[in-house]
């Protein structure tokens, strides 16, 4: 029991993850919305809502934005250099995105600390979070696949013909950022309200921002009462796991040491029962992940759970820091909340 | 001369006997190892004051009787009541009992009835929440309340992986909570369950750190030890308890780095699992240790399960404190009474790799249906990871002594064969 007191891996593994992540995604938020006017720029291959209609202020710009621009051009332009420089954009993004994995949902996208916002009011107003039943939970995790299909073959059908079919008004070159709530939400908090219109200029552009103000609408209302509600269908998480394996930050679990008690599940802000159930997978990064990893805080388990980046454990699950965290290391009435 | 003839009551007869049994495991506890435990003195004499000299202990306060672990000990709390769990472990009780009940029930069932039937309590429970985990718990309400108690049902789902079980435990456990609130007059409030949460959750804690001890090669604390500590938490004032614990945590550290070892070098390390040792039925436990044997992790209800999970709450809202209480003794139990025993087995496997267990010893109540029908597939799956393992199927009675202490010691025995060949 000579346990080293003052060891930095002790320090980790006990600290208040709420409090880490809440002045992290400050920080982060800071810099993707506020960054350009300290000349910051991280360039337009962002796998985070970095937001391209924010103007000056932005930090740098989304991939899926620029994504859908260089979709809009004519098939035989990607024979060649154009199809190289496509390439090297997407690698480029998952570069970027191989760094922290899916962590950029959970401490960097600007739009999920939004939500995390709305849901600390909620939560400082006792009003209980809703929740989508098991089946239910199911069935929308393919919406977000679909809108990424969409947002990608929208644009591509701009510029030709597929199947012959008739190509599609010019309206629709940015389909996803029509309907994103980040384009109303980001530049809002530099002062620019201006993406909060309907376009009545053509068909197209009236249903497109029509739809987008209804989104914004259900994006502010939906987060208020479940937690992460857009996450469920966000088309850039679903791009971002088709590229998930082999990126360097990983959340694994040790499937023996579990005892399905089901504290990560109930932590976790996208109810995902793998995290609980699965007893088999190592990898439990699964397509809805956002890497906030409070599920791995909220494991009693003696490293059950860990955050491990390129082979190294950063942060595990142990009995100590679970004990801390939830302020039952004394014997008074302490009250941390 | 004049002499006075007084005749002994039945609840006397009842309270003699009961002393006779509880001071021979006392002293049993006390006197037959090497290197005593001073803090333990806390312990043996709690239960020679309850159970020998039947003296209350929470004398004005309402006592809430429970008849499983699934009672949220945190409600009861935080409603201002003190939980007293009845699961009983002494043969006087369990043969009131067995006039009662049919003749194969579990002696645990047996003897809670049998305490009930002769109504001879030191402190006796005001109302009693009986979820309905087995058959013969569930069955055992309604006897208990035909003899003039207070029992309310709190329905148990018997399977926990499915979604409609994890609505329906929750919504059982609100419903005991608006109940235990009426009888109370008392509000549930988020402070008053923040405060029971965490008041429970350290007393947990410190269960916890008195099982790190036992990880060591050096075996600071017997087997028998903890099971008397924990045992204590089914009736003591948590207070206490907590303040004892603290002492022996101490002392176990200062043990630990002298290199106290309750056993032998060369003394197997079991993990046990099964039906629960509850006092004065100490009987295997006892056997075990006395046969140059220690025990230094269980998997049973009486103990390990009943402290090792602790309340996870995401927000302090009474909402989700709630829920929380709820899924603790939901999610995470192993009982058999549950469809599935993949968790059990999971356990039991994961407790002799971090204790560094050499074998398993599974005791069954006879009568105890379910834990008997799960023994083939936790020996399965023990053959298959290659850890040894004794099933013994034991009552309450002093009888068979010689014959379990006989398999006992061959298979420690065995063990002590096997440990020599591996070096």
């Amino acid at each position: 029991m000579t346990k080293n007191k003052f060891s930095l891996r002790r320090s980790v593994n006990n600290m208040n993850l709420v409090r880490f992540r809440f002045w992290f995604q400050i920080v982060a938020f800071v810099l993707i919305v506020y960054g350009g006017y300290i000349g910051l720029d991280l360039g337009n291959k962002l796998p985070t809502f970095a937001c391209v209609f924010n103007g000056e202020g932005t930090g740098g710009k989304c991939y899926v934005g620029e994504l859908q621009h260089d979709l809009k051009h004519p098939l035989e332009g990607f024979v060649g250099f154009a199809g190289y420089a496509f390439l090297i954009s997407l690698g480029m993004f998952m570069v970027w995105f191989w760094a922290l994995n899916k962590g950029w949902c959970g401490f960097v996208c600007p739009l999920g600390t939004m939500q995390d916002w709305l849901t600390m009011v909620r939560e400082k107003s006792k009003i209980r979070y809703s929740e989508y039943s098991w089946a239910n939970r199911g069935k929308i995790k393919s919406i977000k696949y679909i809108l990424l299909i969409l947002l990608l073959l929208l644009p591509v059908m701009i510029a030709n013909s597929v199947f012959g079919l008739p190509k599609l008004p010019n309206g629709l070159s940015m389909p996803f950022c029509d309907i994103c709530p980040g384009r109303m939400m980001i530049p809002a908090f530099t002062g620019h309200f201006n993406q909060f219109y309907i376009d009545f200029s053509s068909k197209t552009d009236l249903v497109m921002t029509t739809l987008g103000m209804i989104i914004v609408g259900l994006f502010l209302v939906g987060s208020f009462v479940k937690k992460r509600f857009f996450c469920y269908f966000c088309p850039m998480a679903a791009l971002q796991y088709v590229f998930s394996k082999p990126a360097l930050l990983k959340l694994y679990k040790d499937g023996a040491k579990c005892t399905r008690c089901g504290d990560c599940y109930r932590a976790c802000d996208m109810d995902i029962l793998e995290i609980a159930d699965d007893v088999t997978s190592k990898n439990l990064v699964t397509e809805d992940c956002t890497l906030c990893l409070k599920c791995v805080a909220a494991c009693p388990e003696e490293g059950c759970l860990e955050a491990n980046f390129m082979g190294a454990t950063i942060f595990e699950s142990t009995k100590e820091g679970f004990i801390l965290r939830m302020a039952m290391d004394q014997r008074g009435e302490k009250h941390a909340h | 001369m004049h002499t006075e003839h007084t005749i002994e009551t039945p609840h006397q007869r009842q309270n003699r006997h009961k002393a006779m049994e509880a001071i021979s495991v006392i002293n049993a506890l006390k006197e037959d190892f090497k290197f005593p435990i001073q803090s333990m003195g806390y312990f043996y004499d709690l239960f020679e004051t309850v159970y020998c000299r039947h003296e209350p202990l929470h004398e004005g306060k309402v006592k809430i009787g429970t008849m499983c672990i699934q009672i949220p000990s945190e409600i009861i709390y935080a409603l201002d009541g003190v939980p007293i769990r009845l699961c009983n472990g002494f043969y006087t009780d369990d043969e009131i009992g067995s006039d009662l009940l049919p003749q194969k029930s579990c002696p645990l069932v047996k003897a809670t009835v049998g305490w009930f039937a002769s109504d001879n309590f030191s402190d006796k429970p005001d109302i009693t929440f009986s979820p309905t985990t087995c058959d013969q718990k569930t069955k055992a309400g309604a006897i208990i309340e035909s003899f003039g108690h207070t029992v309310i049902d709190v329905g148990f789902p018997r399977t926990k992986e499915s979604e409609e079980s994890h609505h329906y435990w929750r919504e059982s456990v609100k419903s005991f909570a608006v109940k235990l609130s009426k009888f109370q007059g008392k509000k549930l409030t988020r402070s008053n369950l923040e405060s029971a949460i965490k008041k429970i959750g350290y007393a947990q804690s410190l269960y916890h750190k008195l099982t790190e001890f036992r990880k060591n090669k050096a075996v600071p604390i017997l087997g028998v030890d903890m099971f008397l500590v924990t045992n204590a938490f089914f009736f003591d004032k948590i207070d206490e308890w907590i303040g004892a614990v603290e002492k022996l945590v101490a002392e176990l550290e200062q043990r630990a780095s002298a290199g106290v070892n309750v056993a032998g070098k060369a003394s197997p390390r079991i993990v046990y699992t099964g039906s629960p040792p509850i006092f004065p039925n100490y009987k295997i436990p006892l056997i075990i240790e006395q046969s140059d044997a220690v025990i230094v992790a269980d998997e049973t209800c009486s103990s390990n399960r009943m402290f090792n999970d602790m309340v996870a709450v995401d927000e302090w809202n009474l909402y989700d404190m709630i829920d929380s209480v709820s899924d603790k003794y939901l999610k995470a139990c192993t009982c058999p009474i549950f469809t599935q025993n993949d968790d059990r087995i999971r356990r039991i496997i994961q407790l002799v790799r971090s204790y560094s267990g050499d074998g398993v010893i599974y005791q069954a109540f006879a009568g105890c249906q379910v834990y008997e029908m799960e023994q083939r597939s936790v020996l399965a799956a023990m053959e298959r990871e290659g850890i040894p393992i004794l099933y013994i199927e034991s009552d309450y009675s002093p009888s068979q002594h010689g014959q379990l202490t006989t398999r006992v010691e061959a298979f420690v025995e065995s063990l002590k064969n096997r440990k020599r060949m591996k070096k």
